[in-house]
């Protein structure tokens, strides 16, 4: 158990290091993909630890509390994903539910910080952000719903095997899910059709409206982590997991640069706009693939 | 101390503490309120002790008319709406003082807890339906001393068709069994078509008390407008007689045996439709939830009143009840029962925390408040502690329950069910952050500024023991579970135990272990909170020292942000939410002319046509005699 707690923070803590080097490696190919020149790879770490070392201001002990309570859960919910075939934290508890639900307190955590700043403009990122939240998680839930049934697991490594063992990943068996799950991972990343409650021009960064210092800084890490659990859900649940960590970075990286690039070509929606887009086009779309999936497999078998 | 082994006089003592509570009240009503903590804590003593370990008393003497017997989901119940009424009672003597008749409030309340003992306890049909309308007649004077009549006409109309839905089934299954007892009717299989409608009769008792779609008008009116305590009492409480006879309904009269039937009948109980095992009438009833679900949620999500918005989250959260039990499957069904223990201590917590922000303050408005942190903290940690649980977010009870519940619905492949059930759960993180946000966060507003205190110790109290139990049934499910013998409740209803593997809750598609997640979660925190305390030190700056774009804004309203907190997306379906009112209207238009019209026929102050009426009457009695 001691190991398999260690181990889990060293998975948060790698989690962290592999994303925020991506995510520099990413604000670079955005700046060619922009004809600028770009910031140096590890430009996101440098504003990180910068963040950590200066002295910043609180609105009260809720302001700060939420930031520990959002950090804290973001780290246990990392620790409990599997990165490859082998390296794990916890054999049989790498349940999905853990993933969708642990991860909530972090999130209830920093909207509850951020309500507390007493800035409007952060109350308004929060309700975007948890309407968001409403529009992607129902349709991405329905076909996860449909893995689980046909893998017979809800453990992430328990699918990513099954996929390895059948040689079909469910990107290619789910091609409608694929397309659906995808969508739902950008705005579960907060990518730009769906980055309305981040909206810097117009809500001067929504929830992060207030912060500075150490308290915007552990916030970065948190983004950082829940970039590295939501993208490592995804590789696991539709691209067969890895047997390996050098598979598990190319197709994280592969991920998470289509998922950037297509962000950088697109505009942003308006919140509503956001739900109906979900509710209209992709929940019917997860519902037909459900339906297909779950009721008309005796068909070609 | 025997004496309190027996159910009988477990009732009767709960009666006379109301009657002392009513005369104690005349003279001094706080006093008379004192008297139901102790009425209600001697009743909660004696049903979780004696009847967790098995050692209650069934006989009847006294009142042999009465009969009781032994059932381990009776008891499961009656201790979780007794312990319900005893952390309400907490807060009685601080609200007995604002209400019309306090003594008369005092003797109801406790009146309606004999009432409900009465319903989990009996074993015969007929006297439950006497409990059950104990429990109605009671609670309905209780809900007018919040001030409005309308809600308590509203609850009685409902509950009455509730109550008479289900004393239909029970005169059909006595000519069934020719008896009204319950084990008769349990043990008999019903094959005739009667036992759909009496099934139907039963859910339809059921949906009304549980307020589920589309019987639910009624429940965000009483709970939005009853008394503080009251509502706390009805959402943890009372509505949870509907889960219990949703319960008998779906377990023991579920019509599986029919087999003389063809049509419609027949597709009822086809079950190969989905291939999923499922009779279409299950997928019936769970679609009814599944619409409970979502409704709850968007109608929750777009209150103001902050108590009203916990009404249709309670709504919510009985369409997840009802889910559980129609899937008949002992891992969802376990995750029912647990729902209704995490949902009863969650929603109490959640009610009683907003009823000691009204009572500090006056309103239960959202729009009117902000920024009662500052004042009263130790509200908004068992508020905070409540809202988590029920939106089932780990390390609460309200995950166990969900996750559980989650797995009988993917194993049977329900898309669209599955599909509401997700959509109540992230709803319910909107609706739960709203008066988080709105009643603690926020600006401080002026008018209350230094006006605000924390409740008093008394209130204090129950909210703490809710918040400890919300956490223990989170982090030690399979050891709370044990303690209220679900095991020995699934058995009873036939129904296999759930699976325990030491600390690990086997499910259908893995296992859940809830104590490292929530060690987890622990040792999360600690990292973060040495990493924070290791930083240099904040300085602390005022809610009014925010960005404002470059704006001068000194009044602390403009900053506020609490007033149609999800507008963009209320807009969206608002035009949608009158449907069953409206049809309900309707409904009450045309009873109300087709009143009107036998009035203007049977009524009149017209000589004749009473005459001829008379007449009429007269020669259908006749008939055989002259003709």
């Amino acid at each position: 158990m001691m190991v398999g707690i260690l181990t889990g923070f060293g998975v948060a803590l790698f989690g962290f290091v592999w994303q925020t080097s991506l995510g520099g490696i990413s604000r670079k190919v955005v700046a060619r993909l922009q004809k600028r020149y770009g910031p140096k790879w590890y430009q996101e770490f440098l504003d990180i630890f910068k963040l950590l070392s200066k002295r910043a201001t609180s609105h009260g002990w809720i302001f700060d509390l939420g930031v520990i309570m959002a950090l804290g859960g973001i780290i246990a919910t990392a620790a409990f994903m599997p990165v490859t075939n082998d390296i794990f934290a916890f054999a049989d508890f790498d349940n999905f539910f853990i993933y969708v639900y642990l991860i909530a307190v972090g999130m209830l955590g920093m909207a509850m910080s951020a309500s507390g700043s007493g800035n409007p403009l952060a109350s308004i990122g929060v309700m975007r952000a948890l309407t968001t939240m409403l529009a992607y998680e129902v349709p991405f839930m329905v076909i996860v719903m449909v893995i689980i049934k046909h893998a017979g697991t809800s453990s992430l490594r328990g699918i990513a095997m099954a996929q390895q063992d059948a040689g079909m990943w469910y990107m290619v068996a789910l091609p409608l899910g694929f397309i659906v799950a995808f969508i739902c991972l950008l705005g579960m990343l907060g990518k730009k059709p769906f980055e309305t409650y981040i909206a810097p021009a117009e809500l001067a960064s929504g929830p992060m409206v207030e912060y500075g210092g150490k308290q915007l800084g552990m916030l970065f890490i948190m983004h950082e982590i829940t970039v590295f659990i939501e993208v490592s859900l995804f590789v696991h649940l539709f691209l067969g997991g890895a047997e390996n960590i050098f598979v598990f970075l190319l197709k994280y990286f592969v991920v998470y640069s289509v998922a950037n690039l297509v962000s950088n070509v697109n505009g942003r929606f308006k919140i509503d706009q956001v739900v109906v887009f979900f509710y209209k086009w992709i929940l019917p779309l997860a519902m037909i693939q459900a339906f297909v999936a779950l009721y008309m497999n005796g068909w070609w078998n | 101390m025997d004496i309190f082994t027996n159910v009988e006089f477990i009732i009767l003592l709960t009666l006379g503490f109301g009657v002392i509570a009513y005369l104690v009240g005349r003279y001094n009503k706080t006093a008379g309120a004192f008297a139901t903590i102790i009425g209600t804590a001697i009743t909660f003593l004696a049903v979780a002790y004696y009847g967790l370990n098995g050692e209650l008393d069934f006989t009847a003497d006294l009142f042999p008319a009465f009969s009781y017997g032994f059932s381990n989901l009776g008891i499961f119940f009656a201790v979780i709406v007794s312990f319900i009424f005893l952390m309400v009672s907490f807060f009685n003597p601080y609200f007995v003082g604002k209400y019309k008749y306090p003594a008369l409030y005092s003797m109801l309340f406790m009146f309606s807890l004999a009432g409900a003992m009465g319903v989990f306890f009996t074993n015969d049909f007929l006297d439950m339906f006497f409990f059950f309308e104990f429990v109605v007649w009671t609670s309905l004077f209780l809900i007018p001393l919040g001030g409005s009549k309308k809600a308590a006409t509203m609850y009685y109309g409902f509950s009455a068709a509730g109550s008479f839905a289900l004393l239909f089934a029970i005169f059909m299954i006595q000519k069934e069994t020719g008896r009204f007892n319950m084990e008769t009717a349990f043990a008999h299989v019903f094959t005739t078509k009667q036992s759909v409608v009496i099934f139907f009769l039963f859910m339809f008792s059921g949906f009304a008390k549980l307020g589920a779609f589309p019987l639910h008008i009624w429940l965000p009116k009483v709970l939005g407008k009853a008394p503080d305590p009251i509502s706390a009492v009805f959402s943890g409480g009372l509505e949870k007689l509907g889960a219990f006879v949703a319960i008998i309904g779906i377990i023991r009269f579920m019509p599986m045996a029919i087999t003389d039937t063809a049509g419609l009948f027949a597709y009822l109980n086809a079950t190969a439709f989905l291939s999923n095992g499922m009779t279409l009438l299950q997928l019936i009833i769970g679609l009814l939830g599944a619409m409970t679900i979502v409704f709850g949620t968007l109608m929750a999500i777009r209150q103001d009143d902050a108590k009203k918005l916990l009404a249709y989250s309670s709504m919510s959260n009985g369409g997840y009840i009802l889910v559980a039990i129609v899937l008949m499957d002992s891992i969802t069904f376990s995750g029912g029962l647990y729902h209704i223990v995490a949902h009863a201590l969650a929603s109490t917590a959640a009610f009683l925390a907003i009823g000691a922000v009204s009572r500090q303050t006056g309103t239960t408005k959202m729009s009117e408040l902000g920024g009662h942190i500052h004042e009263m903290p130790i509200t908004y940690m068992v508020y905070l502690i409540a809202i988590i649980s029920m939106a089932g977010i780990p390390p609460m009870g309200g995950f166990i329950s969900k996750w559980l519940i989650f797995q009988g619905v993917i194993d049977k492949g329900l898309i669209v069910i599955g599909a509401a059930t997700f959509f109540g759960s992230i709803g319910s993180f909107l609706y739960v952050f709203r008066p988080l946000a709105a009643l603690f966060l926020g600006q401080q507003l002026p008018q209350f500024k230094d006006k605000v205190k924390e409740a008093p110790i008394l209130m204090l109290i129950p909210l703490l023991v809710l918040s400890a139990l919300n956490i223990v049934t989170g982090i030690f499910p399979i050891q709370s579970m044990r303690f209220l013998n679900i095991n020995a409740v699934l058995n009873e209803l036939g129904l296999q135990s759930l699976v325990f593997n030491g600390w690990t809750i086997a499910g259908h598609n893995g296992g859940l272990q809830a104590t490292l997640i929530a060690g987890m979660f622990g040792i999360g925190v600690v990292i973060a909170f040495v990493l924070f305390m290791l930083l240099k030190k904040s300085k602390q700056v005022g809610l009014m020292d925010t960005y404002t774009a470059g704006n001068f804004i000194y009044t602390e309203e403009l900053l506020h942000y609490s007033v149609d907190f999800y507008a963009p997306l209320e807009r969206l379906y608002e035009k949608y939410i009158n449907i069953m009112k409206n049809f309900y209207k309707s409904l009450a238009n045309k009873v109300k002319e087709f009143g009107r019209v036998t009035k203007y026929f049977f009524f009149t102050n017209k000589p004749e046509i009473t005459v001829f009426w008379i007449i009429v009457v007269i020669a259908f009695l006749l008939w055989g005699d002259i003709v």
